[in-house]
């Protein structure tokens, strides 16, 4: 018997912790010691908004923005959070990245008043969508019309959980589809917004529910 | 009640606000402010209430009474919290918090939680009897004259939690500190849809020809809100793109300045019959709607601002908006995706004509605009952020909650 896949969706509360920084030094010297919560909330998090696809993390968002720093902006967009044992790994990787930059161009200019980082973390709430599927063509109905929280706790948040994503390990445990579970599970994370992490696997499912329908039976 | 949202707030958001329901279902949920009427604390509070009563919550408005006195003493410490210099001495502190002793002997205090609006009635907790207190700042408290934070933050520190609605609006208080931003109810008279012959109605009762494109600013007459500055975008504008510019807002009856601005744009656009200045009476909610439903741009080029919920009101009937950026635009504002952010006068009159010349481009990021603010910016997610709140302060200390 096929276990059902839940649908479940994650909402953040945003909590201030009253740290800002307003130039390159100071955005350092605060990542030292913010709460790991909050270096999870701005590195982890950062595709719970959905729209922003040039950076990979607030931190490269504000030193390409803000400071118009683009080549740190570059490297810290190349840190994969993922690749991290834990938090205290990617924060001694972010400021080793910033210390490098320093090092070559150690009086980077200021934010203007108004734009400097503000350090954040949240607290998230996980519930139950109420949508439980058994079958490719079940799934690939609920991923068109799910909301944008929901295929960020399966795809990004996974994880941190699992290692891998919900849905590819879904279709390969139960499903037993290994090659459009590969397909899935190699799908860029940090180059698609949201909406485009949903319509790669849209793309996917559909092709092989398609090729499914068909196949000649001998 | 709640039901009415379906198909137009996001699902997740309806889901959790009935979870969030059944775990604190029938527990009493108390706000206090200081005005029944006016403002937008008030006009969220008459629709949320009820919603959240939809949802099993026990929930109830009070309001501080107070005389004239004292709100000219609250309008101080509004003015000083914002950085404007104000000399509040200890006498009208006192006063201050006798109001709201009395206020406290009046008012049934008793709650599962307690949210207090603003400085006006923050001396409450000193009559805190039970449940949780969470003071919500509406206003910008991220640089404050130092004596009147200090006397504020004495009030403040007593309560479990606070809430801000923007991230640089918030100061280190020294207890948990969430961010929630403010909404709009797309149920209300000035969101719900309208039709095309309303539209064309409204236009026709302020003799607004609709044979051009419209550039529309609603805001109060305030030089904040630099309404020079958008008829100066327009005229740079009209060399390229005829249009007609409509700046519309009440009259400040009661605010000499407000008089003065009036006139000042009076008379700076007197020799241009294609710009409309319209005094709305209050409550002119159908008719803002309307006239937000008629632009094709949506101007916000405000010089400071609070939040700015206009701009998330144009947002929500599809319309891309130039805002200045400053106060909360740009959590509105998704440069290039939702609109355009802008810092001068040359910059709004360039990204009007951007708009005008590129009407696919506008439809564009006017759909994007709208499912921008159907995921940020609706009641249902504040409702649904205050509830959070709550059970995250009744279960402290855990970062990850499941439901």
């Amino acid at each position: 018997m096929i276990e059902p896949f839940e649908f479940k969706q994650c909402v953040s509360i945003l909590k201030s912790t009253g740290k800002k920084a307003k130039n390159l030094r100071e955005l350092r010297d605060a990542i030292a010691v913010v709460s790991d919560e909050s270096i999870f909330h701005h590195t982890y998090q950062y595709f719970l908004k959905g729209h922003v696809l040039q950076y990979t993390n607030d931190f490269a968002h504000w030193a390409g923005e803000s400071l118009e720093e683009r080549a740190l902006s570059e490297h810290l967009s190349n840190i994969d959070p993922y690749s991290f044992k834990n938090i205290n790994e990617l924060r001694q990787e972010l400021l080793n990245v910033i210390d490098g930059y320093l090092e070559y161009f150690p009086e980077p200019r200021e934010a203007m008043i108004g734009d400097e980082f503000y350090f954040n973390e949240t607290i998230t709430l996980i519930f139950p969508m109420s949508i439980r599927v058994k079958n490719l063509a079940e799934f690939l109905i609920a991923i068109k019309y799910i909301d944008a929280a929901a295929i960020y706790y399966h795809f990004y948040e996974a994880r941190i959980r699992l290692g891998v994503d919900d849905f590819s390990k879904w279709i390969e445990d139960s499903l037993n589809k290994k090659e459009l579970s590969e397909k899935i599970r190699s799908i860029d994370l940090f180059m698609h917004s949201i909406e485009g992490i949903r319509d790669h696997i849209i793309e996917a499912v559909e092709k092989d529910v398609r090729a499914g329908m068909e196949a000649i039976e001998q | 009640m709640i039901t009415q949202y379906s198909g137009i707030s996001p699902k997740g958001d309806l889901i959790l606000l009935h979870k969030l329901g059944e775990k604190l279902n029938n527990r009493s949920f108390l706000h206090i402010n200081s005005t029944r009427a006016g403002g937008g604390v008030a006009e969220i509070l008459h629709r949320m209430i009820p919603l959240l009563k939809d949802i099993g919550i026990d929930a109830r408005w009070e309001v501080i009474e107070g005389d004239e006195r004292f709100f000219d003493i609250t309008k101080k410490i509004h003015n000083s919290i914002q950085g404007n210099f104000e000399n509040i001495t200890e006498d009208m502190w006192h006063y201050h918090y006798e109001v709201n002793r009395i206020n406290a002997e009046r008012l049934n205090l008793d709650a599962d939680a307690i949210l207090i609006h603003d400085p006006q009635p923050a001396p409450l907790i000193e009559f805190r009897k039970s449940g949780i207190w969470i003071w919500r700042c509406h206003i910008d408290f991220s640089n404050p004259i130092k004596e009147s934070c200090d006397h504020l933050l004495r009030y403040c520190q007593k309560y479990d939690a606070a809430i801000f609605s923007v991230a640089k609006f918030a100061r280190a208080v020294g207890i948990d500190e969430f961010i929630i931003p403010p909404s709009i109810d797309p149920l209300s008279e000035k969101n719900i849809e309208l039709t095309n012959e309303e539209i064309i109605q409204t236009l026709h009762k302020f003799q607004i020809p609709h044979d051009r494109p419209i550039i529309l600013q609603i805001s109060r007459f305030d030089r904040f809100k630099d309404p020079i500055g958008v008829i100066k975008a327009y005229r740079l504008v009209k060399k390229y793109n005829d249009s007609i510019l409509i700046l519309a807002g009440s009259p400040a009856t009661d605010d000499p300045e407000g008089e003065i601005v009036i006139k000042e744009v009076q008379d700076y656009a007197s020799d241009d019959p294609d710009i409309y200045i319209l005094l709305l009476p209050p409550f002119s909610d159908r008719e803002i709607n309307a006239l937000q439903r008629a632009a094709t741009v949506v101007l916000q080029k405000s010089l400071k601002e609070g939040f700015g919920l206009t701009v998330s009101e144009a947002m929500w009937k599809g319309k891309p908006v130039i805002g200045g950026a400053t106060g909360g635009i740009p959590l509105q504002i998704v440069h290039g995706v939702t609109g355009f952010l802008v810092h001068s006068v040359e910059g709004a009159a360039f990204r009007i004509r951007q708009f005008l010349n590129n009407l696919e481009m506008t439809k564009r990021m006017g759909e994007k605009a709208r499912e921008h603010v159907r995921n940020n910016f609706l009641i249902t997610r504040q409702i649904r952020d205050y509830l959070s709140v709550w059970y995250a302060m009744e279960n402290k200390g855990r970062s990850i909650l499941e439901l």
